[in-house]
C-alpha cells in the first residue's frame, strides 16, 4: 500500500515537475525579486540595499500615478463591459440557435483572429482609425464629415475599441461553455410555469450563466489593466496606462525600486477588485447544475 | 357528463422525416387520472408535450377547456408539468422554486409564501422551504416538482414519467400518494409512463400507444380482460398465447380447436387482433391458469403437462409448464398457500382452465 502510494505520489511529481519548475523560474522568483524591489532605495542608476516604503509613499502621493492608475482601471472596466456584452448574445446563439454539430466551426471561426498576431492586429486598428484611415476615408468619402475624426486615434477611445476587439473570443468562449451546461429542460419549465421567453432569461439562463459570465470578466479585466502594447500603439500621450509608467520607470528612467512599488501596486488593486468581484456573486457561481 | 376538459381531434406531428404522431383523438375527462402508456418511442411524451405546448400539431387540433390551443404558447396554457428529470431550478431554493410560476399572480407576498408553505405541506415537504435545491434526494425533487406544479392550481396536470428515475420501494409509494394527491386536488392528471403495472395501478383511463397511435384506450379492467389486439395483451401484463383453428363461428359463438387445451366454445365477443400476418392463436392469462396439486378434484377443463421452470417469487410461484399437445410452454402462477407445495422441474402436473378466459386472437 504505501509503496503503491509513494509510486503514485513520484509519478504525480514527474507530472507536473517541469511545469512546476517553470512556473518558480518564471513567474516566482520573478515576482519576488519585483517585491524585494519596491522596498530598495533608488540610487539613481544604482539600487541601495536599504529598506524603504518611500517608493510606496511616492505611488501614492503623487497624483500622475493615482490618475494613470485610475485610467487602467477605467479603460479596463470599459474594455471588459463592452466586451461581456457584446460576446454574450454571440455565446447565447452559438449555444441555442446553432446546431451541434455545427457548432465546433462556429467556435473555430470565432477563433480566427487569433491567427494573427496580437501586435499586427493593434497596428491594424491603427491603419483602420488613422487620420487618414478606413474609418475617416469612408465617412468623409460618403460625406458624412468633412473634416477626419480625431478622437478615435491616439487617446482613451482607441484603446478601449482596440483592446475589445483583442478579448471578445477570451470572453466569448467561457460564456459559451456556461451557457451550454444549461439544461434545457429549465428554460422549458420556466416557460410551463407561465413566465415568457424574455423572462425566462432573466430568471434562468442569465443567473445560470453567470460562472461564465464571471470568468469572462476576470480573463478580460486582469490582463488589460496591465496592458502595454496597445495603449504604446493606438493610445498616444492621454491614453498611457499603468504599464506603460512601469516601463517608464525601469528602462528610460532606471529607477527600479519604484517601477517595482507601481507593480506591486497595481497587482494588489487588481486582486483586490477581482476577489470583491467573485465574492459579490458567489451566490450564484456555488450553484452545482 | 361535463364537457371533456382536453379534446384531441386527429393531432399529427411530424419531425423531419419521422411521423411521431399518426392521428391521435381522445377525450380527456375532467378531474380523471389518465394514463398515456407505450413503448419508447411511440410517442407518448410528444403527445404530452403538444398538450403542454412544447411542440405545435402538424396538423389536427388540441382543445383545452374548450378552447382551441393553436399558437397558445404553454406559458398561457392552463397545464403545468413535472419533467420527467424534474427540472429543479439549481440557483433557487425549495421555496424559490414552488414559487416560481407566482410571480405574476396579483397575491400579495404573505399569501405567496402562504399558498407556498401550502403547497410544500401538500407533497409532504413542510419546513423544507430553505433548503438547497442540490440538497435534496430523488424523492424529495420529484415532490418539489409536483409543489411548483400543483400551486399554480392548474386545470390539468400533465406527468411526462415522473416515477422512471426512482427506486422501487419509493417509486410504489409515490404511486400510492400521485393517486391521493389527485383525488386530493380534483384535478385532471395526465401521465406518461411506459410502466404497464403503473398505468394500471393509478389510472381510471389508461391509452396504449404504439407508433404515433392510440391502439386502445379503455379503463384498467377492460384493457387487462379485453385487450383488442395481440400487441395490446402482450404489452399489458403476462398473456400466453397458444395456436388455435377456429372450426365454426356464428353470432352465438365461435367454436375452436386449441392445441394442448382441444376444442373450445368461445362467446361472439371474446375475440381481437391478431398480429398482421400471424395465424390465429387463444390467449389465457397466467392467473386464469390452475395447477391442480395431489389429487385435487378437478374444476372446469383439464390439461396435462410437465413443469419445465419455477421462479419463486415469495407470494407467488410462477411454473413454466409445456402442455402435451402444445408447442412450447405457458406460464402460470400460483399464490403460494400453507397447504400448497412448490413444484420442482420435471414434475407432472394437472392444469385446469375455464373457456370463459380465452380470447381468440384472429
Amino acid at each position: 500500500m504505501s509503496e503503491w502510494r509513494s509510486s503514485e505520489a513520484a509519478r504525480g511529481l514527474a507530472l507536473v515537475g517541469p511545469t512546476l519548475l517553470y512556473a518558480v523560474a518564471m513567474l516566482a522568483v520573478p515576482l519576488g525579486a519585483v517585491l524585494v524591489y519596491s522596498f530598495l532605495t533608488d540610487g539613481y542608476l544604482t539600487i541601495i540595499p536599504e529598506f524603504t516604503l518611500a517608493n510606496y509613499a511616492e505611488v501614492f502621493s503623487d497624483p500622475i500615478y493615482r490618475q494613470v492608475m485610475a485610467r487602467s482601471l477605467g479603460v479596463a472596466l470599459a474594455v471588459t463591459v463592452a466586451t461581456v456584452v457584446l460576446a454574450y448574445p454571440v455565446a447565447y446563439f452559438v449555444a441555442f440557435h446553432v446546431r451541434p454539430e455545427r457548432r465546433s466551426l462556429w467556435l473555430f471561426l470565432i477563433t480566427i483572429p487569433f491567427w494573427t498576431s496580437y501586435l499586427i492586429r493593434v497596428f491594424l486598428w491603427k491603419v483602420i482609425l488613422g487620420y487618414n484611415g478606413v474609418v475617416n476615408a469612408t465617412l468623409t468619402g460618403l460625406g458624412i464629415i468633412d473634416e477626419p475624426l480625431t478622437f478615435i486615434l491616439y487617446n482613451v477611445n482607441a484603446v478601449v475599441i482596440t483592446l475589445a476587439h483583442a478579448y471578445a473570443p477570451f470572453a466569448i468562449l467561457p460564456i459559451f461553455v456556461a451557457l451550454g451546461k444549461i439544461d434545457r429542460t429549465l428554460l422549458e419549465a420556466a416557460q410551463d410555469l407561465g413566465e415568457s421567453r424574455l423572462a425566462t432569461f432573466l430568471r434562468v439562463t442569465l443567473p445560470l450563466s453567470v460562472p461564465g459570465v464571471v470568468a469572462a470578466v476576470l480573463i478580460v479585466f486582469i490582463p488589460t489593466v496591465g496592458d502595454y502594447v496597445t495603449p504604446r500603439l493606438v493610445g498616444g500621450p492621454e491614453g498611457r496606462m499603468i504599464a506603460n509608467i512601469i516601463q517608464l520607470q525601469y528602462l528610460r528612467l532606471d529607477n527600479y525600486p519604484l517601477g517595482s512599488a507601481l507593480a506591486v501596486t497595481a497587482m494588489a488593486i487588481v486582486t483586490v477588485i477581482a476577489v470583491g468581484f467573485v465574492l459579490s456573486l458567489r451566490r450564484y457561481l456555488r450553484v452545482r447544475q | 357528463m361535463a364537457d371533456p376538459i382536453i379534446q384531441l381531434e386527429n393531432v399529427t406531428k411530424r419531425f423531419d422525416d419521422f411521423e411521431a404522431l399518426k392521428g391521435v383523438s381522445a377525450d380527456i375527462r375532467e378531474g380523471e387520472f389518465f394514463s398515456l402508456l407505450g413503448p419508447s418511442g411511440c410517442g407518448k411524451t410528444t403527445l404530452l408535450r403538444t398538450i403542454a405546448g412544447f411542440e405545435a400539431p402538424t396538423s389536427g387540433q388540441v382543445r383545452i377547456a374548450g378552447q382551441d390551443m393553436a399558437g397558445v404558447p404553454p406559458n398561457r396554457r392552463p397545464t403545468n408539468m413535472v419533467f420527467q428529470s424534474y427540472a429543479i431550478f439549481p440557483h433557487l431554493d425549495v421555496a424559490g422554486n414552488v414559487g416560481f410560476g407566482l410571480r405574476r399572480s396579483p397575491m400579495s407576498a404573505a399569501e405567496k409564501a402562504r399558498a407556498v408553505d401550502e403547497a410544500l405541506e401538500m407533497v409532504g415537504l413542510a419546513g423544507y422551504g430553505r433548503r438547497a435545491a442540490h440538497a435534496l434526494s430523488g424523492g424529495q425533487r420529484q415532490r418539489v416538482a409536483l409543489a411548483r406544479a400543483l400551486v399554480l392550481k392548474p386545470r390539468v396536470l400533465l406527468l411526462d414519467e415522473p416515477l422512471s428515475a426512482l427506486d422501487k420501494k419509493l417509486r410504489e409509494q409515490m404511486q400510492g400518494e400521485l393517486r391521493r394527491l389527485q383525488r386530493q386536488v380534483g384535478i385532471t392528471f395526465i401521465l406518461v409512463t411506459h410502466d404497464q403495472e403503473e398505468a394500471l395501478i393509478m389510472s381510471d383511463r389508461i391509452a396504449v400507444m404504439f407508433e404515433g397511435q392510440i391502439a386502445q384506450m379503455a379503463n384498467p379492467e377492460m384493457l387487462y380482460r379485453r385487450p383488442v389486439s395481440r400487441r395490446v395483451a402482450e404489452f399489458i401484463g403476462v398473456m400466453n398465447f397458444l395456436p388455435a383453428r377456429v372450426t365454426a363461428s356464428s353470432p352465438a359463438g365461435i367454436e375452436v380447436e386449441i392445441a394442448g387445451l382441444g376444442r373450445a366454445t368461445l362467446s361472439g365477443d371474446s375475440h381481437a387482433e391478431a398480429a398482421p400476418g400471424e395465424p390465429p392463436s387463444v390467449g389465457i392469462r397466467p392467473e386464469m391458469l390452475t395447477i391442480l396439486f395431489g389429487n385435487e378434484p378437478e374444476t372446469g377443463r383439464v390439461a396435462e403437462g410437465e413443469v419445465r421452470e419455477v421462479v419463486y417469487y415469495g407470494d407467488m410461484t410462477y411454473y413454466e409448464i409445456a402442455i402435451d399437445g402444445a408447442p412450447g410452454t405457458v406460464t402460470v402462477s400460483m399464490r403460494n398457500l400453507v397447504n400448497r407445495p412448490v413444484l420442482r422441474r420435471g414434475e407432472r402436473t394437472r392444469i385446469s382452465w375455464d373457456e370463459r378466459a380465452l380470447i381468440l386472437f384472429r
